[in-house]
């Protein structure tokens, strides 16, 4: 039983985080949304630098484990790129992967590749190209319709697990910067004539959202694990990280923007673009009470590995 | 990273579930249902864990282990949650007050207590909580006056698990002369069957056992029953809490009992109302988490670095994970969970057994609340 992140990866995230906040953190994302252009002039350019196109999340479970770290900081500064689809491009094709339900289907940032790959939740997967523009809307600036191109083939299904824990990895730096930001909140802000930290309930909805944040995070962490040393046995593993993803994203953010007051719905103040600019990926390709449904039919259809799940209880073996 | 506990957790699991499906009735549900026959069965299950060197695994050999790795202890923790614990109440020995002594006793209380709790043969009750010193732990006016060179203790705790059986009380005190609440506090080990200690049970919808009231009336003790330095308790209680909360592995129970009803009720899934299907699945998750966090715990204590906060984050999560499993496999069943051990009630009445242990869960070993306050004082440092 080893719990650490491997050093690799935790190499990786600081020498991404890093960059990230080099050149700006958060603030690339409201530049982007003046100026899209630089999601390829800068934010790629640094990606590239940093070596995420050699990064193969499928190669092992350090590998892994790397994807996840980068996700996770891209998720932590809603950078302003395809980060996901990108890191799950097959090595020396470059084309982005994206999850997708019934159209119109839709990629973040899909305008800046011309070809992805959708793998659609019936189990295929085919080329689409952007059309149309970015949806520029205040809750989706970078959200890009795709429409399919030539026929479909059966979908990779450790693609499609990937996919799910590397969102899920992806919400959970949103959620842990979220809580960042309302714990540097409420110890900065004064009323009443004391911080709002040391209020009780201000306190509780602190420890609450630690609780939730630290439980995605070693879920998130198994999950990959469980993904990368079974490939293509894990989809109920995949779907649970996603959904708890989601249900921790939104009880987190509406804590960390509520705790903010007013300010927190500006945009002056960081939590204002997390909320926004997350709103696609808590959205597509399923919100959490459809990502549960599916969680349930694959448990009933593969299982979910446990103490007790009949595998675990014939041979001891507990995951 | 590596989530397998290896072959020889594995083979530790497997004999373990061998050995319990093979010494306790399928109907078990612990040590402290009405049935006394229940105890008996609880200590003769514990004298052979403890021949076998497993009640201590974890412990070093000069105290009477096989110095196993905390994994393998956990493995064993887990087993016997699941199975409604029947290591009865020595799982506190093993937990918190083996642990305590070999941190902070003296050789002469390692040699006393040691050797007996590893072989399942000393049972111990925590003289923490008091009528006016619940969450407010450090504010208990339990006296320890000096005599002699020894003290007198007066006081009443309340809430004392297992007083009724128990061999020994970790109890805390205060001395006098001291204007800190948490200076003065003081733990001694005393023997329960010292005179002037009375125990009273209190009625609760948790079974016989469980609580109690015990009344210290000019009790003596001995110089060589305190433990740590005098004046000095109050770090070991909170040492002593954190291993607590991570030894109660309920989320284990939690995952048996789903996966039991699961496999009942194969092939009726669709009758069920989607709602319900989606608390299940929200559950089965709930219970891969809490477990994860306990697991980040046991690392932590591995590394020889056991925090209150990471202990508080777990116990957050497994009890509130508790008492969610618990209301909702109530929902499955409807009213005929309410059925008690040995009717005709879904599993035996195990349901019904998990759902009041479960609404305890997020009041014992320091409340929720108490929870959330330590995470929160980690998190945003001293106000």
């Amino acid at each position: 039983m080893d719990l650490a992140l491997p050093p690799v990866a935790d190499e990786f995230a600081v020498a991404a985080e890093r960059a990230v906040v080099a050149m700006g953190g958060m603030e690339l994302a409201r530049r982007a949304e003046a100026d899209p252009t630089i999601r390829t002039t800068e934010v790629q350019a640094m990606l590239e630098k940093l070596g995420v196109p050699d990064i193969d999340p499928r190669a092992d479970v350090d590998s892994a484990a790397v994807a996840g770290e980068l996700c996770r900081i891209a998720g932590r500064h809603v950078l302003p790129f395809p980060v996901v689809g990108s890191v799950m491009a097959r090595p020396g094709e470059g084309v982005p992967a994206v999850l997708a339900s019934a159209p119109p289907l839709r990629a973040e940032h899909g305008d800046l590749f011309d070809q992805w790959l959708v793998h659609d939740l019936s189990g295929d997967v085919g080329e689409a190209t952007p059309w149309g523009q970015r949806m520029g809307d205040r809750l989706a600036p970078f959200t890009t319709d795709l429409v399919r191109q030539g026929p479909s083939r059966p979908s990779d299904l450790v693609d499609v697990q990937y996919l799910y824990v590397l969102w899920a990895s992806y919400l959970l730096g949103v959620v842990e910067r979220a809580l960042e930001l309302a714990i540097g909140h409420v110890k900065d802000r004064v009323q009443f004539g004391r911080p709002l930290a040391t209020l009780q309930s201000v306190q509780f909805q602190v420890a609450d959202a630690t609780v939730a944040v630290d439980g995605l995070r070693e879920l998130v962490r198994f999950t990959l694990w469980r993904v990368a040393s079974d490939p293509g046995h894990a989809l109920a593993d995949a779907l649970a990280a996603r959904l708890q993803s989601l249900e921790a994203a939104q009880s987190v953010l509406r804590l960390a923007q509520q705790l903010h007051g007013a300010a927190g719905l500006c945009d002056e103040y960081d939590i204002s673009i997390l909320v926004r600019h997350v709103q696609p990926a808590l959205r597509l390709p399923l919100d959490s009470d459809a990502t549960s449904d599916l969680f349930f039919e694959a448990t009933r259809i593969h299982g979910f590995e446990s103490l007790f799940s009949s595998r675990s209880d014939h041979d001891g073996r507990a995951r | 990273m590596d989530y397998e506990f290896g072959q020889e957790g594995d083979q530790l699991r497997s004999d373990l579930r061998e050995l319990i499906a093979d010494r306790l009735p399928p109907d078990f549900l612990g040590a402290f249902t009405d049935d006394p026959g229940d105890l008996a069965i609880t200590q003769r299950f514990c004298k052979e864990l403890a021949a076998r060197g497993l009640l201590t695994l974890s412990w070093p050999a000069e105290f009477g282990g096989l110095g196993g790795s905390l994994w393998m202890q956990t493995v064993v923790r887990e087993e016997m949650w699941a199975h409604h614990e029947p290591r009865g109440a020595q799982y506190m020995g093993v937990n918190w007050v083996g642990p305590a002594i070999m941190e902070f006793g003296t050789v002469g209380q390692k040699a006393l207590h040691l050797p007996a709790l590893a072989a399942g043969e000393e049972i111990w009750c925590q003289g923490f909580s008091e009528p006016d010193a619940g969450s407010d732990l450090s504010a208990l006016s339990t006296r320890a006056d000096g005599d002699g060179d020894g003290w007198r203790i007066s006081g009443q705790k309340i809430w004392t698990s297992y007083a009724t059986m128990a061999d020994y009380c970790f109890l805390a005190a205060r001395v006098a002369g001291s204007g800190d609440k948490h200076d003065g506090i003081t733990l001694f080990l005393i023997p329960m069957d010292r005179a002037g200690i009375e125990v009273r049970p209190i009625k609760s919808m948790l079974g016989p056992h469980h609580l109690n009231e015990c009344f210290f009336d000019n009790v003596w003790a001995a110089p060589d029953e305190v433990l740590g330095p005098v004046g000095q308790g109050w770090k070991i209680i909170r040492r002593t809490l954190a291993y607590e909360r991570v030894g109660v592995a309920r989320y284990a129970r939690c995952d048996r009992l789903l996966s039991l009803v699961d496999r009942e009720l194969e092939g009726t899934w669709d009758s069920l109302a989607p709602a319900l299907r989606a608390r299940w699945s929200r559950a089965l998750i709930k219970v891969r988490v809490a477990r994860l966090l306990a697991y980040r715990c046991v690392a932590a204590q591995a590394r020889g670095e056991p925090s209150d906060a990471l202990a508080s984050v777990a116990r957050v999560a497994v009890t509130q994970c508790d008492q969610e499993v618990a209301e909702t496999l109530f929902q499955v069943f409807g009213h005929q969970s309410l059925g008690g051990a040995r009717s005709d009630a879904p599993l035996h009445g195990a349901l019904e057994d998990h759902w009041r242990y479960a609404q305890a869960s997020t009041v014992a070993s320091g409340t929720i609340e108490i929870q959330r306050s330590l995470i929160a004082r980690s998190a945003l440092g001293p106000s």
